[in-house]
């Protein structure tokens, strides 16, 4: 019985709710094993989809002088992310401009995508985990790179060497924490809304659940989406920043 | 009888572990607080202040969240029924 108490609670009341994992959308046999994409992943490709055709559309016929209010909008959303990585990263970090307005329009619309009927892929931690593992790597290649070999490896004992356990336990708490916080955030506002929707569903046989939870969708789905996607491309411009040696 | 008190006991325990809300609640609250009263005492440095402070919240917020897991965990993904 995989499900605990909430099934126990539905035999009683004859309605269920429960939350899913993941649907397995595509499998297929290759070398000998079979492979699993999940919903997950089925769910990044149509965002990728999304966020290609609408910048491909916004930076077609750029011109020196803008002229149109497309354009504008280009202009804008650039500048908005340059100024951000320069205010949190300075003027050396330059390369990561594009890779922190690609992270943030990507989660932002992962976040957004139970709005459309989809499932949230950052309600599945191994999405958002990979998304933390990448910020694990760019650390540690930004502290290699900055400090060399000697100074990576002295970052551990400072400042002082029984510091050494306690270094390298931040160093991979880091990743984990930001992965769970997006997961987190995200999958309990899916709970949420998901139990809001299975309790007004009893009330006046299904009509009650028409425009009450929008406003929780507002918050859950909106803002915190909003806010996580930003706190997650702000602690990695921080934490690149601060694994800066020089 | 043994599955009952199995489902009772990761009830409680779900309900125990939101219990962690409080600190980040409390966290939050404070930082929040202080940012006020930055911003009250350097208008002009508003924006600094709010991303210091969403950084600190979000922080602030990491171990409410470690409870929240396990208490989905012992909801949805519940280890214990297993082993009966």
């Amino acid at each position: 019985m995989p499900n605990g108490y909430m099934k126990l609670l539905a035999e009683e009341t004859a309605r269920t709710f429960t939350v899913d994992g993941p649907l397995k959308s595509i499998t297929f046999d290759f070398l000998g094993r079979e492979w699993v994409i999940s919903e997950s992943v089925v769910v990044q490709w149509v965002v990728m989809v999304v966020l290609a055709i609408f910048f491909f559309v916004l930076g077609r016929n750029l011109k020196v002088k803008p002229t149109s209010r497309r354009q504008m909008i280009a202009e804008y959303i650039v500048g908005t992310f340059t100024g951000q990585v320069d205010d949190a990263m300075g003027p050396n970090y330059k390369a990561y401009r594009p890779y922190i307005g690609s992270l943030f329009c990507f989660i932002f619309l992962s976040c957004i995508m139970g709005i459309f009927g989809l499932r949230n892929p950052t309600s599945d931690v191994s999405v958002t985990g990979a998304w933390a593992i990448i910020t694990f790597v760019l650390v540690f290649w930004t502290k290699l790179k900055t400090g060399g070999v000697k100074g990576f490896l002295k970052s551990y004992v400072e400042p002082a060497p029984f510091m050494l356990p306690f270094n390298i336990i931040g160093d991979f708490a880091n990743p984990i924490a930001q992965a769970l916080r997006l997961f987190g955030n995200n999958v309990s506002g899916m709970v949420i809304g998901g139990l809001v929707y299975f309790a007004l569903g009893g009330i006046a046989g299904g009509l009650a659940s028409i425009g009450i939870p929008a406003v929780l969708s507002l918050y859950f789905d909106l803002f915190s989406a909003f806010i996580q996607s930003y706190i997650f491309v702000t602690l990695t411009m921080a934490y690149v920043s601060m694994a800066d040696a020089s | 009888m043994e599955q009952a008190i199995v489902l009772a006991a990761s009830a409680v325990g779900a309900g125990l572990a939101m219990i962690a809300g409080l600190g980040p609640g409390i966290g939050e609250g404070y930082c929040g607080g202080k940012a006020v009263e930055a911003v009250g005492r350097q208008p002009e440095a508003s924006g600094a202040i709010t991303k210091q402070m969403i950084i600190g919240d979000a922080l602030a917020e990491t171990t409410g969240l470690y409870s929240l897991i396990i208490a989905l965990l012992l909801m949805y993904a519940n280890p214990f029924i297993g082993q009966l």
